[in-house]
C-alpha cells in the first residue's frame, strides 16, 4: 500500500472491519439455523394452519315419514349470512353494525347482542348475522366482498315440522347442542361440537344417532384476507338415515282435531296396533310449534315465545301421553276383573258379588255411583261400571292381589315406548300411602276399596293404561308401544374404507324390542272380560252412544275424580277416560282418550275414540263398500 | 497505447465483483418472480439491471480521480434532488406509503434519491478525508465529516424516512475509523453508545418522543411469539414464519407460498430475503450470505490494493454501507431487528437500490483498475 500510515495501523483496521462483517453475517447464519432447522417444523405448521381452513359441509338430517310415506319432518336449505370471527379479530366489530343493519335489513340491537355473545363464547368461529337470508341479501354480500371480506354466505339445512304443532310431542325437535350436553362425555364421544344441531326431544332425540348425518368438509387454501384460493380436498357429507314411523297421519290429524275441540283443549289420544305395539297416533294437547326450536329460537321473538311456553299453566311442552299421570277411574275395572279371575278371587262360573249400592268400612259408607246393582256378575259389573262389585272384589284380592295385577300389566314400570322422559305410573302400595298421607300411614281396608275402582292414590300414564287394555284384547300378549317402524339404510360415502374420512354404509333397522310380554291369562277368562267390554259399547253399557255398525268396539269408560274435590268450576271437573280396542274379538287398533276436566267418560272420552275409529274404518274398510257395483247401487 | 491500456483494463477489471453482483441480482430477480409472479416487478428488475450495468461500466472506465475532483458538484446535485423530493410537484415528486421519498423519472419509473445520494455522500467524504494525512483525526475534521453527512440526513429526515437515514451512518463511521481516528475515541464511542442508546430509548419512551408505534416495533422483536401477531407484530411474525417454513431445502412442494397468499407483506422488496428463505431454505440462504461475504471481502481486498487513500475510502465507505444494510435488512426479516424500510442490496426489487449499488461497485472497479496508474 502506497499510503501506509503505520501509526494508525490501517491494515489492522481494515481487517477489523472485515472481521466485523463476517461476524455479523455469521450471526445471521446462526439465527437462520435456529429459525429454519431447529424450529422449521414449528413454523411450517403455523404457515400450514394459517392458509388451510376446514369449512364444514353440513349433512342433511334424515327425514321422518309416517307409515304411508307421508313426510312428517324434513329439512330445507336456507341461506344464512355469517361473519367470520377470525377475520374480524383485529377490527372493531361494533363499527360493522351500521353498514350491516342497513345493507341486510337487520335489527341493530340483534347484531349488538350477537357481538356481545361472542365475547363470552370463545368456541364459536362464526357469528350468525342473518338466518333465512333472501336472494337479495346474498347478492348484497357478494357485492360487498371487497369492503366486508369477513362476511360469508352459508347454506344450512333447517328442520321443518308440520304446522299447528301437529305431532310435536312425538316427533320432538332439534336444537343446538347445549353447553351442558357438551360437558358430558357421551356427547363428546359422538363428536358433537358447539353449534351442532342435535335432536333435543321426541323421536328426534331418541333416534338422533340415525337421523344425524355425518358432515363433510372442504379443505381450502385461503389468503391472508380469508378469501378462498383453492379447494384442496372435499369430503362429501353423508346424509342422516330416513326414519319411517308407525304414525298414520290421518289418524293423528283426527286425534288432534278431537283434542282441539275438547272443552278445555287439554287431553291425550293414543291409537295403537295392539298386535305389535305400533303407535298410529299420539296426540297431547295443548301442543306447541316445534319449528320454534329449529328456526326461531335464536331470535328475540323466539326466546319470548319459548318463555311463554315454559310459564303456560297448561304446560304445552309436557307430553301428556307419557308424562301425564291421571287416576284411572273405572278404566281400572277390566284390569281388576282379569286379575280377579286369574287369581281365583272370582271364577267364570261364580263371579257374582254384592253391590248393595255401596259398602260400609268402619263407620264410613262409600256408595256405588251407579246406584244399587244387586248382586251382579263380573260381566254386568264391567258393563255397568258397578263400583260396589269392585269394592268387594278388591277386598277379596287384597292389596297384594291388586299389586300383583299392577305388576303383571307392567303398570308399575315404564312401558318402554321409544320416547324420552317417560314417567312411571304410580300404583297402590303401602309405601305410596305412607308417603302421600304421613298423618295416616297405615294401609286400611278403605284404601283397598279406593284402589279397587281406580280412585286411590294411584295415577297412570295414558300409554301404560292403553297397553294394559290392549293386552286383554290380545289374550295376554302385551307389546311395547313404539313409534319406529324402520330406519332406512344409507349408502357408504367414499371409496376407500381405510381412509379416516370414509363413511361406511349405515344399515336399516327396526324397533329393537318387538317381542311381547305374554301374560298367563287363560283364554276363557280374557274372553269373558273382552265380551263384557264389548257389551259396554254394544249392548247396554256406559258407552252405547258410540256403537258402530260393522265395527265391534270393546271399551271402558272412566271418570277420574280430580284431586281437588269439592271445588266448583270447569277446571276442576273430572277427567274423562275412554280406553278401547276394536274389533273386539280380533283387535286391529286400540285407542285411549283422556279429556282433561271435561266430565263423564261416556260424554267426552268415548266420542273422541269413536271419531278415531271412524277414520280408521274409512281407511281400512272402504274397498268393499265403494266397489263400482256398490257405488252404482247407491246412485240408484 | 490504447490497445495496451484496454488489455490491462481487461486484465485488471474485477470480474469477480461484477460477476457476483450480477449473479445476486439475477438470483434476486428469480425470487422477485417467486414472490409476485403475477406482477411486473421482476421484469422491471431486469431492465434495472441493464441500466445499472451500463452505469457501472461507465463509472468503472472513468478515472475515479476525475470524479472525486467533481465530488462537490455531485454532492450538491444530490442535495438538490433531496430538496426536489420535498417540494410537492405534481407528476414528479411522489408520496408512497406516507413517505415523500420518490421522484418520477419519465420512462424509467420511480426513483428514490436517498439511495443515490448515499453514493455522492460517500464520494464527498472520501474526497475530504482522502488527502494525505500525517496525524490522527482532528476534531475539526470530524465535525466537517459530520456536516457532510448531516446535510443529506437532515433532508431525508424531512421525508420521514428514518430507515434510510440509518444506512448513512456506517458510511461516515467507516471513513472516520479508517482516517486515523484515535482508537481510544473509537472505543470510547462504542462504550458510550452501549450506555446512551438504551438510556436514550428509555428517555424517549418517558417523554413520548419515541412514538407508540415505534415502541411497539421494538417490543415485537424482544418477544415476537407473544406479540400482537395481527397488529404491530404482524410483519415480523409472518416474516419469521415464512423463513422458518423454508426449512433446510426450501418449501418447494407448495404452490401456495406465504407471499402468494399475501401473508408476507412487501415480499418483493423489503422482505425478499424471507421469500428466498421460503423457496431455497437454509442452504440457499447460506449460499446467498456467502455470496455477500465474498463480494464484501473482495471489495475490501480491492480497497487494500488501492493506490491512494481516496480510492480506499470510496470502496470502504461503500462496503460499510452495503454490509450494514444487509445486516439490518436480514436481521429484520429474521425477526431480531425492528421493521424499518431498508431494502436488501442487489436482491430487493427497486431501480434506485440496484442502480446506486452498481454505481458504487463501478467506483470500486474503477479504483481497482487504476491501482498501477499514476
Amino acid at each position: 500500500m502506497k499510503f501506509v500510515d503505520d501509526s494508525q495501523n490501517l491494515r489492522g483496521r481494515l481487517r477489523l472491519i472485515q472481521a466485523l462483517i463476517l461476524v455479523l453475517l455469521a450471526v445471521l447464519s446462526v439465527r437462520l439455523y435456529v429459525l429454519q432447522i431447529i424450529n422449521g417444523q414449528h413454523y411450517a405448521g403455523i404457515a400450514e394452519n394459517q392458509r388451510i381452513r376446514l369449512l364444514p359441509i353440513p349433512a342433511a338430517r334424515g327425514r321422518i315419514f309416517d307409515r304411508n310415506g307421508q313426510v312428517l319432518v324434513d329439512s330445507r336449505p336456507i341461506y344464512s349470512i355469517i361473519l367470520s370471527r377470525e377475520d374480524t379479530k383485529g377490527i372493531d366489530r361494533y363499527s360493522l353494525i351500521k353498514p350491516l343493519s342497513e345493507g341486510l335489513n337487520i335489527d341493530p340491537q340483534f347484531l349488538r347482542e350477537q357481538f356481545d355473545q361472542v365475547k363470552t363464547q370463545p368456541a364459536f368461529e362464526s357469528i350468525p348475522i342473518k338466518e333465512e337470508a333472501s336472494p337479495a341479501d346474498v347478492a348484497w354480500v357478494e357485492a360487498h366482498e371487497l369492503e366486508l371480506p369477513a362476511l360469508r354466505v352459508e347454506q344450512t339445512p333447517q328442520r321443518r315440522y308440520l304446522p299447528d304443532g301437529m305431532l310435536a310431542h312425538a316427533v320432538g325437535y332439534v336444537g343446538e347442542v347445549s353447553q351442558e350436553q357438551l360437558k358430558q362425555q357421551e356427547y363428546r364421544d359422538k363428536g358433537y361440537k358447539p353449534g351442532d344441531i342435535i335432536g333435543q326431544e321426541g323421536l328426534e332425540s331418541v333416534y338422533d344417532d340415525y337421523l344425524r348425518g355425518r358432515d363433510g368438509y372442504r379443505k381450502v387454501i385461503v389468503d391472508s384476507r380469508g378469501r378462498i384460493q383453492n379447494e384442496v380436498e372435499r369430503i362429501e357429507p353423508q346424509s342422516g338415515q330416513d326414519l319411517v314411523t308407525t304414525i298414520d297421519l290421518d289418524l293423528q290429524r283426527a286425534a288432534e282435531d278431537q283434542l282441539r275441540k275438547s272443552p278445555q283443549g287439554r287431553g291425550v289420544i293414543i291409537a295403537m296396533d295392539p298386535n305389535n305395539g305400533e303407535i298410529f297416533a299420539l296426540a297431547s294437547a295443548p301442543t306447541f310449534d316445534p319449528n320454534l326450536f329449529s328456526q326461531r329460537i335464536t331470535t328475540k321473538d323466539g326466546r319470548a315465545e319459548y318463555q311463554k311456553l315454559l310459564t303456560d299453566p297448561d304446560k304445552p311442552l309436557i307430553n301428556r301421553a307419557i308424562q301425564g299421570r291421571y287416576p284411572p277411574g273405572s278404566t281400572w275395572k277390566p284390569l281388576m276383573a282379569t286379575a280377579g279371575l286369574q287369581q281365583g278371587a272370582i271364577s267364570i262360573d261364580s263371579s257374582n258379588l254384592v253391590c248393595g249400592g255401596g259398602i260400609t268400612i268402619g263407620n264410613k259408607f262409600t256408595r256405588c255411583m251407579g246406584g244399587n246393582h244387586g248382586s251382579p256378575n263380573v260381566h254386568f259389573a264391567i258393563e255397568h261400571s258397578c263400583d260396589g262389585y269392585f269394592y268387594r272384589l278388591g277386598l277379596k284380592m287384597k292389596l297384594e292381589g291388586i299389586q300383583a295385577m299392577a305388576d303383571e300389566f307392567d303398570l308399575d314400570k315404564r312401558t318402554g315406548i321409544d320416547l324420552p322422559h317417560e314417567v312411571i305410573s304410580t300404583t297402590p302400595s303401602r309405601e305410596l300411602k305412607a308417603r302421600l298421607l304421613p298423618k295416616d300411614p297405615e294401609w286400611k281396608d278403605i284404601d283397598t276399596v279406593y284402589s279397587s275402582f281406580g280412585q286411590g292414590e294411584d295415577v297412570l300414564t295414558p300409554v301404560a293404561l292403553l297397553r294394559a287394555h290392549s293386552a286383554i284384547g290380545m289374550k295376554g300378549k302385551m307389546y311395547t308401544p313404539h313409534l319406529l317402524k324402520e330406519v332406512r339404510a344409507i349408502a357408504a360415502v367414499g371409496n376407500d374404507p381405510s381412509r379416516p374420512d370414509y363413511r361406511p354404509e349405515r344399515p336399516a333397522r327396526t324397533f329393537d324390542r318387538p317381542q311381547p310380554k305374554v301374560l298367563p291369562i287363560p283364554t276363557d277368562q280374557s274372553d269373558l272380560v273382552v265380551h263384557a267390554m264389548w257389551s259396554v259399547v254394544n249392548v247396554a253399557g256406559t258407552a252405547t252412544g258410540i256403537k258402530m255398525a260393522g265395527f265391534d268396539i270393546a271399551g271402558k269408560t272412566g271418570t277420574a275424580q280430580v284431586v281437588r274435590l269439592g271445588k266448583e268450576g270447569s277446571e276442576h271437573k273430572d277427567h274423562s277416560w275412554f280406553v278401547s280396542y276394536a274389533p273386539a274379538f280380533k283387535p286391529e287398533i286400540s285407542c285411549v282418550a283422556l279429556i282433561e276436566n271435561a266430565g263423564l267418560g261416556s260424554r267426552f272420552g268415548a266420542p273422541s275414540v269413536r271419531a278415531m275409529y271412524d277414520v280408521y274404518y274409512a281407511k281400512t274398510r272402504p274397498a268393499k263398500e265403494l266397489s263400482p257395483n256398490n257405488v252404482a247401487i247407491r246412485i240408484r | 497505447m490504447v490497445a495496451i491500456l484496454e488489455k490491462r483494463k481487461l486484465r485488471d477489471f474485477d470480474w469477480l465483483v461484477a460477476a457476483l453482483a450480477i449473479t445476486i441480482v439475477c438470483f434476486g430477480t428469480w425470487e422477485i418472480h417467486n414472490a409476485q409472479p403475477t406482477e411486473t416487478f421482476w421484469q422491471k428488475q431486469l431492465i434495472g439491471l441493464g441500466i445499472a450495468l451500463v452505469a457501472m461500466l461507465v463509472i468503472a472506465f472513468t478515472d475515479y480521480r476525475r470524479v472525486i475532483e467533481l465530488a462537490p458538484v455531485f454532492y450538491v446535485f444530490g442535495l438538490m434532488l433531496l430538496v426536489l423530493v420535498l417540494v410537492p410537484i405534481p407528476g414528479i415528486s411522489l408520496k408512497i406509503n406516507g413517505h415523500r421519498a420518490w421522484l418520477r423519472v419519465p420512462g424509467i419509473g420511480q426513483f428514490q434519491p436517498s439511495e443515490f445520494v448515499k453514493v455522492t455522500t460517500a464520494i464527498m467524504l472520501a474526497r475530504y478525508f482522502g488527502k494525505h494525512r500525517s496525524g490522527p483525526l482532528t476534531i475539526k475534521q470530524m465535525v466537517m465529516g459530520g456536516v457532510i453527512l448531516g446535510l443529506p440526513i437532515a433532508l431525508i429526515l424531512l421525508e420521514h424516512d428514518a430507515g434510510s437515514v440509518l444506512t448513512y451512518f456506517p458510511i461516515l463511521l467507516v471513513v472516520l475509523f479508517l482516517s486515523a481516528m484515535r482508537m481510544r475515541i473509537v472505543i470510547g464511542a462504542i462504550v458510550l453508545s452501549i450506555v446512551v442508546v438504551p438510556a436514550g430509548y428509555w428517555v424517549g419512551v418517558q417523554t413520548h418522543l419515541v412514538k407508540n408505534y415505534q415502541q411497539e416495533r421494538i417490543n415485537v422483536i424482544l418477544d415476537p411469539e407473544n406479540a400482537d401477531k395481527r397488529g404491530f407484530g404482524y410483519h415480523t411474525w409472518q416474516s419469521m414464519v415464512t423463513v422458518g417454513e423454508g426449512g433446510l431445502l426450501g418449501n418447494r412442494g407448495s404452490e401456495y407460498s406465504q407471499s402468494s397468499l399475501k401473508f408476507l407483506p412487501e415480499p418483493h422488496s423489503d422482505f425478499i430475503f424471507a421469500v428466498t428463505a421460503e423457496t431455497t431454505g437454509f442452504i440457499g440462504c447460506l449460499l446467498l450470505l456467502a455470496a455477500y461475504a465474498l463480494l464484501l471481502t473482495r471489495l475490501i481486498t480491492d480497497a487494500r490494493r488501492s493506490r491512494d487513500r481516496t480510492g480506499m475510502l470510496v470502496i470502504m465507505a461503500i462496503v460499510g454501507g452495503l454490509a450494514f444494510q444487509i445486516f439490518i435488512n436480514v436481521g429484520m426479516v429474521l425477526g431480531f431487528l425492528p421493521v424499518i424500510g431498508v431494502p436488501l442490496p442487489l436482491m430487493s426489487a427497486g431501480l434506485s437500490s440496484v442502480l446506486s449499488t452498481f454505481i458504487a461497485i463501478g467506483f470500486a472497479i474503477s479504483v481497482q483498475l487504476r491501482r498501477f496508474v499514476n
